[in-house]
């Protein structure tokens, strides 16, 4: 019976590495991607327009919302964007339907709802666009620390808009949580999200 | 024999030659990979990209393209602005500059071909005729694939 002294111990051993992994896994701090901002008040409401009706944030609590401000003759930096959150979506797969895009438009002048209803749903059919008057995308736009400028393009680009590019994450209660910055990976938005959706 | 020797010797001496001569002809430029990114149809501009690889021994630059697919094709490039926002500009110089014995990539986020106006449904599986202006290799045609990016 000598023998089963050390397999005793060797299962004993193998036993405890898998209830440590279990439980590292189980109950240590969950590592985002994005920045993360502990903000005290909740984000800002808004009231924008779509192309089927007014949209506010506060019609999402209990979802996540990420928030993204671009422009739909932007033909690189915001489809590169779109794109990964399309992709994000996907691997979200069922609980995506937890999570909603809403891009708001920083050139009110040349994006009607109906032009940013079509471009945002050409990557995913639940996406929202909004816009609004100068004044009210200007407001909203301070509110969240977004940056853009128009500035002189070319005579086929007319004026261009330099704007913030990351995403504006808000969890389920309303409370502005995570910035994606401009490139970050579908694998690492579709991770964070799924995190804030269980939360 | 011998006449074998002497002969071979010559054709060695006229490959050699032409080798040399083909490295002392200036820029060659290959385009690899060229696609282009689907977009809506509400969406007026459109961008290409690809890698340009120059095997010459002489500088050349990209000063524009042509296709009918486009209203207008300039060469524009996204950037980080001093803000830490995006902007898009046209290229400085209105050219793309392909260095000697190196290769330039247009990419997301970075240069591109803006193809302002589409004509065409940039749809994937579509493809796009685009010709390239060199500033010394001249015309060149391409064909872009439009698909998803990778």
């Amino acid at each position: 019976m000598a023998y089963k002294k050390p397999v005793l111990v060797l299962v004993g051993a193998l036993l405890l590495v898998a209830v440590g992994w279990w439980g590292w896994n189980r109950f240590r701090p969950y590592a985002f991607h994005g920045t993360v901002l502990q903000s005290t008040e909740p984000a800002p409401d808004f009231t924008l327009m779509s192309a089927d009706g007014p949209v506010s944030l506060r019609d999402f609590r209990g979802k996540v919302v990420m928030l993204y401000f671009g422009y739909t003759f932007c033909p690189d930096v915001c489809p590169t964007t779109l794109f990964e959150v399309q992709r994000a979506m996907e691997l979200l797969g069922d609980d995506a339907d937890q999570v909603q895009f809403i891009m708001v438009s920083v050139d009110p002048a040349r994006d009607t709802p109906e032009r940013l209803k079509e471009y945002v749903q050409y990557f995913d059919p639940r996406f929202i666009g909004v816009t609004g008057s100068e004044d009210e995308i200007a407001e909203v736009a301070t509110q969240y620390g977004i940056y853009y400028q128009k500035h002189e393009g070319t005579v086929a680009t007319g004026y261009l808009v330099d704007h913030t590019a990351s995403i504006t994450v808000v969890d389920k209660k309303g409370y502005v949580k995570l910035i994606f910055p401009y490139g970050t990976p579908a694998e690492d938005m579709a991770a964070d999200l799924k995190y804030l959706i269980s939360h | 024999m011998k006449r074998f020797i002497r002969l071979l010797a010559l054709m060695s001496a006229v490959v050699v030659a032409l080798a040399a001569c083909q490295k002392a002809a200036g820029p060659q430029i290959q385009v690899e990979d060229a696609w282009g990114r689907p977009s809506p149809k509400v969406a007026t501009a459109g961008a290409f990209y690809m890698t340009l690889r120059n095997t010459g021994n002489e500088d050349d630059a990209l000063i524009g393209a042509s296709s009918d697919a486009c209203g207008t094709v300039e060469l524009h490039e996204s950037f980080k602005t001093a803000e830490g926002a995006m902007g898009m500009r046209p290229v400085e110089g209105g050219k793309i500059v392909i260095p000697a014995g190196q290769t330039v990539e247009l990419k997301m986020g970075g240069l591109h071909i803006m193809c302002i106006d589409k004509k065409v449904d940039f749809t994937p599986g579509t493809k796009v005729k685009l010709v390239l202006h060199f500033e010394k290799s001249g015309d060149m045609p391409i064909e872009v694939e439009i698909r998803q990016p990778k």
